[in-house]
């Protein structure tokens, strides 16, 4: 069975790198992911949605995601809304800028000294946006997040037939999963997360949830035609699995 | 007579996931600001990706110059979709190839080896422009 991926909160930067601001996006949203909240986040390119980043686009769909934006444009805001999905929170560095009172900063390439306290706050107010998106709390006496417990159908047992495994050559880490139909394996991106969603859904694992499922794997795959019945029969026989582990647990 | 002299276009990468888009930034940075501020302007891949009007015509009005920080090759692919003309697509990792001494690191701030590279392509991009900017300006008026 696959193992199913932590959920994080994808990050998208507007990078405006004609603008102070747009270097404030791009150096607070590396703070984020780098150094407060590296286990929980990961960052999805903006142009990748129209590029060609499928599994982007797909990520932003399952996953919350927060978007930094350098001015009132809203790049980033308003392209993953378009493309993707609308985003769980957006932050504007000029707004944010002046609730905060700072100077206006300057320097694209190398941030004055304005620009880097607008980086640490505006860091800090996305990282707390993360704890929030993941209902993490924090635990003062120990220093350390208070985890809630993971229910959802995992297993521990390996199995390299059907591994998921991070993609996107920008780090986004979209989950895929290998599934074999005729004895050849298809990578069908964001399946992991198709069904756990019909699994909170309290789906059964019927042919009928199977069809639904392949209309979901379609939005974010190429499948041809003619493997579309092939494929109803894997996906019945994937979930009924994912379904009998995840009761059992 | 004060006629407006068109810009080449210059459009890095604005990944933030490696080095290389990094890299791509900072040689259009060296390019545009400090070294060809008077025959380029930079525009965002941001305004590309949401369509902006103002950053669609630039690409569409100018020659544009692209760098890219990877395979996916998205700065290249948004100003073509902008219906922009490319007069020279740039790839850090080719230039990379050709400087493999320069070892780039860091995202937020590049190492010393990045910067070199950084340097070094934008010394490419800059002959491009100089090519460009004598072949539409008869008389000449080169920065090089």
């Amino acid at each position: 069975m696959p193992d199913l991926p932590k959920k994080k909160v994808g990050i998208v930067a507007c990078s405006g790198e004609e603008l102070s601001e747009g270097t404030i996006t791009r150096l607070a949203a590396l703070k984020v992911l780098e150094r407060l909240r590296p286990e929980d986040t990961v960052t999805i390119c903006l142009p990748l949605f129209l590029a060609g980043g499928q599994g982007d686009r797909a990520f932003a769909k399952f996953h919350p995601t927060i978007t930094i934006d350098g001015c009132d444009k809203l790049c980033a805001a308003r392209s993953t809304e378009m493309y993707s999905n609308k985003p769980a929170a957006s932050f504007i560095v000029s707004d944010l800028i002046a609730e905060n009172g700072l100077s206006k900063p300057s320097g694209k390439r190398k941030m004055d000294e304005a620009g880097m306290r607008a980086v640490e706050i505006i860091a800090q107010r996305m990282a707390e946006k993360v704890d929030e998106l993941l209902g993490k709390s924090w635990n003062r006496r120990q220093g350390e997040f208070i985890i809630p417990e993971d229910k959802s159908p995992v297993s521990d047992e390996s199995d390299d037939e059907t591994s998921v495994q991070a993609t996107c050559s920008c780090g986004s880490g979209i989950p895929i999963q290998k599934i074999a139909i005729n004895g050849n394996f298809m990578t069908v991106i964001g399946l992991p997360l198709m069904f756990e969603t019909f699994f909170g859904n309290k789906e059964p694992a019927t042919e009928q949830t199977a069809k639904s499922i392949l209309e979901m794997v379609k939005i974010y795959n190429s499948i041809p035609q003619e493997d579309e019945e092939l494929l109803v029969e894997a996906l019945l026989r994937e979930y009924t699995e994912y379904v009998q582990k995840g009761t059992s647990v | 007579m004060n006629e407006t002299k068109p810009k080449i276009v210059i459009v890095p990468c604005s990944g933030i996931g490696k080095p290389y888009g990094t890299v791509s930034r900072e040689a259009a940075y060296q390019v545009t600001e400090d070294d060809r501020p008077e025959d380029t302007q930079l525009i965002a891949l941001s305004l590309l990706v949401l369509g902006d009007e103002e950053a669609r015509q630039a690409v569409a009005a100018n020659p544009s110059i692209t760098i890219d920080g990877c395979k996916l090759a998205c700065a290249s692919k948004m100003v073509k979709e902008s219906g922009g003309k490319i007069a020279q697509e740039f790839d850090v990792l080719d230039v990379f190839r050709r400087y493999r001494d320069f070892k780039p690191k860091g995202i937020a701030e590049l190492n010393e080896d990045g910067q070199k590279l950084a340097l070094a392509l934008s010394r490419e991009i800059e002959l491009v422009v100089d090519m460009l900017s004598s072949s539409s300006n008869p008389e000449g008026g080169s920065n090089a």
